[in-house]
């Protein structure tokens, strides 16, 4: 495993940049951009709707001259358009990514750099991170590049990642002195194994997309170019099943995390019981017997 | 990670084959099984072998395959000869899935009230070590199966799926919580949301089996491992797995005080201080 130790100090750009990114991008109706909220502007994402019949949302962050520092500005309008998308009954899954420098090199130091252990405390600060989390829908993370500390632990909110070639992730919190604060010694560990999990979060070393696709951190390596697309077309697949039944088989994979293999196994089975009360399973079900495509309603 | 969303539509075939295989051997006290054919292998008969035998349905896990397999497993488990069980299918399908034709008209209320599936974790009850060994296909309810056994070799051509979301359901049977802990998030929410199968090579990269072998071999190799086990004190080679099954030390602990309660224990560590081999009593 090849690990450089790099502070990045090009990472901290301005908490809010003097000029608006070129590729710029409003929530607009004309085609193949769809409108989201009626004359969004998003000054950090871009956010749009791709796919066949537009069932996927693609999230893009924008914030390049910082390579996508998670400032709260940007938390926020991800927050945003992660809802519109959830509440858009076209959208059955999202993508997220970045630029093909970085997906996200971080939070935003300068917005922490002076806060106390009471501001944390008492405004629970980071609180507004778990959002993605709570997403119903299926959100494939496509990482290009750079993918530290919060935007690792972004990256791991996220249910399925896609990596591109040159990717590479890292937990690097404890160079400057903290800890990864939004669930990185939680969800890297699940996923490397304890032994690459210390290593990572003691040195802040990064491994590489071949070392996270053989750990077990991500599922494919993309080509740079094509990583966005072929995450996209995942989503597609998944957004062609009934989306209540994917929220179910979502739910159960990730209550592997929370609770023993027993209780797991009786949520798993309470959640198929209930595929049995919606037409969906029927119609699924029938089809398969008839030997033709099922044809799902979300219901 | 090569991965193509195939619906097996040929899986479906008859509930009960009018014909028996013609391989039919049968069992112990001369029990005769429709779905399954179970015997004794190894040198000393220490393993037993129950292979499942619906080859023209693929294997799907009908209801009576399910009961057959439990009454091997249960007889297996009060065998005094037999330390380990290897389960396997044929080389073209370990077994496809469950029985589609079964559950089409279920309802909600239907699979509340029957508690649908509960037969199947008669297997996750099995004290004795259970050894899969899969060729072809282990989808759906088929690699459910293969994820309850406690190892899994897999033959070179095997291919492992939960395609439940296809046909407008989830995993009943574990699939979801095993295969997470097995392969991790990213893979597992993959193959559950899109349906998509890997290969062995990605299983065993992945941590869902731990060998593969050639096709011709698969179930030699998986009886040599169980001949293997076979060969240790029962009692405490029970105890080690439920340790590995459990989810802390302390239980861990508890059950390795519990062999310096065992015979075999004392023999154990003897035989290893004079140089020689043990002679374990399973008690």
């Amino acid at each position: 495993m090849a690990a450089l130790r790099v502070l990045l100090s090009c990472v901290r750009g301005p908490l809010r940049p003097p000029v608006r990114c070129p590729a710029w991008r409003p929530f607009a109706s004309d085609t193949p951009f769809c409108l989201l909220a009626p004359g969004a502007n998003f000054e950090y994402i871009i956010a749009e709707k791709r796919g066949k019949n537009n069932t996927v949302g693609l999230i893009q962050l924008n914030r390049p001259k910082a390579l996508n520092a998670l400032c709260d500005g940007l938390i926020d309008e991800l927050n945003q358009a992660l809802k519109t998308f959830e509440e858009d009954p076209a959208v059955g899954a999202i993508v997220l990514t970045g630029g093909d420098k970085a997906f996200a090199a971080g939070a935003d130091i300068k917005e922490m750099q002076n806060l106390s252990f009471q501001d944390c405390y008492s405004s629970k600060f980071l609180k507004h991170w778990d959002h993605l989390t709570q997403v119903k829908k299926p959100v494939i993370a496509a990482v290009n590049g750079y993918a530290f500390g919060g935007g690792c632990e972004l990256a791991m909110m996220c249910d399925i990642i896609y990596a591109g070639e040159k990717a590479q992730f890292a937990q690097p919190e404890i160079l400057i002195g903290t800890i990864p604060g939004a669930g990185g010694t939680q969800r890297l560990t699940r996923a490397v194994g304890k032994s690459l999990a210390m290593e990572m979060v003691l040195t802040g070393d990064r491994i590489s997309a071949q070392d996270a696709k053989q750990a077990g951190l991500v599922s494919k390596i993309c080509p740079v170019e094509t990583l966005v697309e072929e995450a996209i077309q995942c989503a597609e697949k998944i957004a062609s099943n009934s989306k209540i039944v994917v929220a179910m088989a979502k739910e159960s994979v990730n209550a592997a995390f929370e609770m023993t293999l027993t209780e797991g196994s009786k949520l798993e089975k309470k959640l198929f019981y209930s595929t049995f009360a919606t037409d969906d399973r029927k119609e699924g079900m029938t089809a398969f017997v008839e030997k033709r495509k099922a044809n799902f309603k979300d219901q």
